[in-house]
């Protein structure tokens, strides 16, 4: 019964390593915030192109990051009613609010101070409201915006066009003389190569990672736990720290596939999901699956910033075209709705799971919007069992743990009796 | 031979009546004048999205574009809110419901544009739902100082003229284009010219009947279309009017989703002499004529980037929206900003803080007002019109 | 002879049935919740014993469910309502395949196969539009009780057309309609059509087959049952326990588990 299931969750040195390397991370922020460290530039998770940044020794920022680890700290919601009161919409990114408010409260983080951006840097890789973030930044703070206009995949073989790619490499040629400007250093493609490199490696591990959840018992979850490890993902790819990080983490993956164990106890119920995680309830949606023994065994989130699992390295042979083609055509995001169905559909297969869950967060449409289609494809198409629920990925008033509850019990009651029934 | 669905324009002396008339075939949910026109000029029926689409593509292709703006209050959402959630914009559900209804049966092809994320995913849910039907995305540039993004334009649109001439089996030459170009350029002249003159005369060519002249342009074919505005033109220089007390404004945010006539109505009696607005925004795109000399793709990939009006659903860095709007204002000396915008529309939504910052700053007053489409009482629209007339009237 | 009992805490009211080993239904307690769930539970089990003329401790296995069933501090167990109505659906009528559930905060469709499991379910998003409290303020607005709306949105002669489902503006939606002096009964005609409608396309996401049942508090509401009738074209099933499905469920859940406890 699914009381008995101990409440006990992995926590490994891949998590503690985390946080050291984030608060540096942090610290670094904090540090050019005081006009001491590298100049800052903005960019966004989707797709990102941090490996031009590190090639300049600037320092990337994601507001989005930042967003996130305000609201897994519950500490969102000032910044968010703050650009409210200023014409924001109930309606809009959580995200974008939180980080309006933020700006407007002196850009004091609970992690960091967060410095001004020199550039912001717009890789629109899918999402819509980055065109419109960015452009609200660049009122309010005076930055330049450059915008990486990324092609989405639209044609029926779900590939870049020529053209497509030929466009983001001018582009790319555009952008470089002003990292040079902003960093005061020239381009050195030797550099390139080196963080392309780094990348190549990260990409390497993290991909070796992520097969490993088709195993069983998976030996980690790969949304709970996985979204630990996308904090370095992002911030940190193209360093050796980085690099470093993958590698420790992939060792002690590898060894508890050895010792067969895996987040919990018990892994009685494989699951997929879709979706964003509810961070400012972070802890208790979890909570809300583990008690059920189910564990995440693949999701779509954790492949945002990239696709490596499907087979994407960067390529130190030819560092931009990698840089344009990670953007292009290798995360989910620039992606298409129906790849990212036969995305989801091959975690079922492939990864064998019991079930889908989506979580439907109004803040993000890019994720949300027609995700009852989706519902309805693999629900009624494909015979999955599919559970849709709706909360947030910022603001807490959206996310109400009793219904929450009720919604995830009966998945997972139906589930069990599944379970019973075809097992006789 | 009377001209199909159109009235008789020769007849039609009264602007009133007319437009009741025209008002019935866009207001129609089963597109009955697209059929028609389908049948008599064999021409395949192509569906765009708003905002903005290359018409002259689909003109030039012999296909008949056919603006597909949702359904209005016209319909109930019975179907298509299961695939998309309560927060997003109605015009999204609506659209899928004429298709889940079957009320598309006559439409060849459907277009989709990049302006916002439900929009693009929209696409992808057509052609899960209707699986036989022919779906297209365009993949408008974002990056407009780069010049790249006109090579960019031109190769996207190359690419939707290839699979529109698949679709119509016809062979396009760059004349075709460029004689569509110069059709879609008198039409945009001639709303120009009547949106210059409603500017001056609000009280004569209200924004009620201007609205139904400018929409029953997508779904006429041009040259109707053109007839039509030409004799609007005709009879609004002798039409009287009587000077009304309204405050003077300029509407914005209506790009996308529209509010139904009735609500323009509404707004339009509570006391506004609306100036300028962005209503039905994507066959009034560009500011000056396109090229027709030219290539002619090479040239609409142009004048995206470079005559194309400013909108929530489109970024150039080299432009601001906030200050704009500000200039918008001076010029057509309005006294204050409406921003009327869809509920859940978020490209609209996040544009009103920028408004809302740059009007705060340049002391013009305004009022937001959040509409849907499928909105059937307007008492509360009303209301805050109203009530935000007569305080500017009393100052 | 051994029993077991099902106690269903909803937000606005409790339901307490007891089932015998055969899973026959000897008593069944309807108590209002009040402010204290934990109370209400146990007032409406105490009752159900008495009814039935049993002592506490005949009842050896007890499920809790609904909204508030961790507040069932005696029970054994805990299931939600969604796998309790479809098993007390399934019990009462075994043709059921659809389970239409409107409750005060939420709705929800549920297919189920012949033995009451459940094969998908969904319920309402975050909008309560759809829901029992959508009526409940319609009622309010009207100045009319919740008995009584049902009744007389028959007698609507040309029902009105709301503007908006949102259960937030659905009252300035009437009081419009009232001051264009549509009649009370017009008017509460679109209510219920307006309910059905969103309850419709819900039930449309699992696939509506026959036959098709009613469950929860609002099936008491005969123009509900009408108007989902005519949104669906299909009669509409109601048991006339309808409103005790899911403690029903509970309470066979109950028989079941005590049985494999026992071994
Ligand atoms: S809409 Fe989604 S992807 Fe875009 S900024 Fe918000 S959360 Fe990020
Ligand atoms: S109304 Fe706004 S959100 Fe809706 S489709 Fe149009 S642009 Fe997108």
């Amino acid at each position: 019964m699914a009381e008995n299931a101990e409440k006990r969750n992995y926590r490994g040195r891949l998590h503690d390593l985390q946080k050291d390397l984030m608060n540096d991370y942090f610290d670094q922020m904090t540090r050019s915030a005081n006009g001491e460290g590298d100049p800052s530039v903005y960019l966004l998770i989707s797709g990102n192109p941090v490996e031009l940044l590190r090639a300049f020794d600037l320092l990337p920022i994601y507001p989005e990051i930042n967003a996130l680890q305000t609201a897994v700290k519950k500490k969102a919601l000032p910044f968010i009613q703050k650009a409210e009161e200023i014409g924001y919409s109930t309606d809009n990114c959580a995200y974008v609010k939180a980080d309006i408010g933020l700006y407007f409260s002196g850009n004091q983080a609970p992690m960091a101070k967060v410095p001004p951006p020199s550039l912001l840097l717009t890789n629109y890789v899918g999402c819509n409201v980055y065109l419109h973030w960015w452009e609200h930044l660049s009122e309010l703070t005076g930055a330049p915006i450059f915008d990486i206009d990324i092609p989405f995949l639209r044609t029926p073989d779900g590939e870049p066009r020529p053209e497509d790619i030929q466009y983001v490499m001018r582009q790319l040629g555009d952008l470089i003389p002003i990292l040079e400007r902003i960093s005061g250093k020239r381009y050195d493609p030797d550099r390139l190569r080196e963080v392309v490199e780094l990348s190549r490696e990260t990409g390497e591990y993290w991909a070796q990672i992520k097969l490993l959840t088709q195993l069983r018992p998976s030996p980690f979850d790969a949304y709970f736990d996985a979204v630990t490890m996308m904090g370095p993902l992002y911030a940190l790819r193209g360093t050796k720290e980085g690099r470093d990080y993958f590698r420790d983490a992939y060792l002690e993956l590898q060894q508890k596939v050895a010792q067969h164990e895996g987040p919990l106890p018990e892994e009685k119920y494989r699951l997929v999901i879709e979706g964003p995680p509810p961070w400012p309830y972070l802890r208790t949606f979890r909570e809300m699956f583990e008690r059920w023994g189910a564990v995440f065994v693949a999701s779509s989130y954790s492949t945002v910033g990239g696709l490596w699992e499907f087979g994407f390295r960067h390529d130190p042979a030819n560092p931009l075209e990698s840089v344009a083609m990670h953007m292009l055509k290798w995360n989910l995001t620039n992606r298409n709705f129906l790849q990212r169905y036969a995305q989801l559909k091959s975690y079922v297969d492939e990864w064998g799971a019991d079930g889908l869950v989506i979580h439907s967060v109004k803040s993000c449409r890019l994720f949300s919007a027609g995700q009852g289609d989706m519902r309805e494809y693999f629900a009624r198409q494909l015979g999955v069992p599919t559970l849709l629920v709706e909360s947030d990925l910022e603001d807490q008033r959206y996310f109400s743990p009793a219904q929450m509850r009720t919604r995830i019990d009966a998945f997972m009651e139906s589930l069990e009796h599944h379970k019973l029934v075809s097992h006789g | 031979m009377a001209a199909i669905g159109l009235p008789q324009l020769e007849e039609a002396q009264d602007l009133t009546a007319l437009v009741d008339d025209l008002r019935v075939l866009f207001e129609d949910p089963d597109f009955k004048l697209a059929s028609e026109i389908k049948r008599t000029t064999g021409k395949p029926i192509v569906g765009n999205f708003p905002v903005y689409s290359p018409v002259e593509l689909f003109h030039a292709a012999g296909a008949h574009p056919v603006g597909l703006v949702g359904a209005g209050n016209q319909i109930e959402i019975a179907h298509a809110d299961s695939r998309f959630q309560s927060f997003v914009c109605s015009v999204i559900k609506s659209t899928l419901e004429l298709g889940l209804t079957d009320r598309l049966r006559d439409f060849d092809g459907m277009v989709f544009h990049s302006i916002c994320d439900p929009a693009r995913n929209l696409a992808s849910v057509f052609k899960r739902n209707f699986p036989d039907q022919w779906v297209e995305y365009i993949h408008f540039p974002q990056n407009l100082v780069s010049e790249s993004s006109v090579d960019y334009l031109e190769s996207e649109y190359r690419r939707i003229l290839d699979r529109l001439s698949e679709l119509t089996g016809k062979q396009v030459t760059n004349d075709d284009v460029n004689q569509s170009i110069t059709l879609y350029n008198r039409a945009r002249s001639l709303m120009r010219d009547l949106y210059a003159f409603r500017r001056d005369n609000p009280h004569v060519l209200t924004t009620k009947d201007l609205y139904t002249v400018v929409r029953a342009g997508h779904i006429l074919t041009v040259e109707e279309h053109i007839r039509l505005l030409e004799h609007v033109q005709r009879l609004v220089q002798t039409k009287q009017g009587h000077e009304r007390d309204h405050i003077r404004v300029i509407l914005v945010g209506s790009f996308c989703e529209q509010p139904s006539l009735d609500l323009i109505n509404a707004m339009e009696e509570a006391g506004l002499d609306i100036l300028d607005d962005d209503f039905m925004l994507g066959r009034r795109w560009f500011t000056e004529d396109v090229r027709a000399d030219g290539d002619g793709v090479r040239s609409l990939a142009e004048a995206y980037r470079d005559r194309s009006v400013i909108s929530s659903v489109k970024h150039d860095s080299r432009r601001h929206k906030g200050e704009e709007l500000v200039a918008q204002v001076r010029s057509a000396k309005a006294d204050a900003v409406i921003v009327s915008v869809p509920k859940f529309c978020e490209p609209g939504l996040f544009d009103y803080a920028i408004y809302r910052r740059a009007l705060l700053e340049a002391n013009i007053p305004h009022l937001f007002v959040e509409y849907e489409e499928k909105m059937w009482l307007f008492d509360k629209v009303q209301t805050e019109v109203e009530t935000f007339v007569e305080s500017l009237l009393l100052d | 002879m051994l029993y077991r009992a099902g106690v269903d805490v909803g937000s606005t009211q409790t339901k307490a049935v007891i089932v015998d080993e055969t899973g026959t239904m000897v008593a069944k307690v309807l108590v209002d919740t009040g402010s204290n769930v934990v109370k209400a539970a146990e007032r409406a089990f105490v009752q159900a014993a008495e009814q039935a003329g049993l002592q506490r401790e005949q009842v050896d296995y007890v499920v809790g469910t609904g909204y508030g069933r961790f507040n069932v501090t005696f029970g054994n167990d805990q299931i939600t309502e969604i796998s309790c109505h479809a098993k007390g659906i399934a019990h009462v009528n075994p043709n059921v395949r659809t389970v239409i559930d409107i409750g005060g905060q939420d709705a929800k469709a549920i297919k189920i196969d012949e033995t009451g499991d459940v094969k998908d379910f969904v319920m309402n998003d975050k909008c309560a539009a759809g829901t029992g409290r959508f009526l409940g303020n319609s009622a309010e607005v009207l100045n009319l009780s919740l008995d009584e709306i049902g009744e007389r949105s028959l007698q609507a002669k040309v029902p009105v057309r709301l503007s908006t489902v949102c259960t937030v503006f659905v009252e300035t939606d009437i009081l419009s309609h009232l001051a264009l002096g549509r009649s009370v009964e017009n008017i509460l005609g679109g209510v219920h059509s307006a309910v059905a409608a969103r309850v419709v396309a819900l039930a449309r996401r699992v696939g509506v087959e026959r036959e098709v049942a009613l469950t929860g508090g609002v099936s008491r509401n005969v123009g509900m049952v009408h108007a989902l009738e005519k949104h669906l074209e299909v009669p509409i099933y109601v048991s006339p326990d309808a409103h005790f499905m899911g403690a029903l469920g509970a309470a066979l859940f109950a028989n079941e588990r005590a049985i494999a406890v026992a071994g």
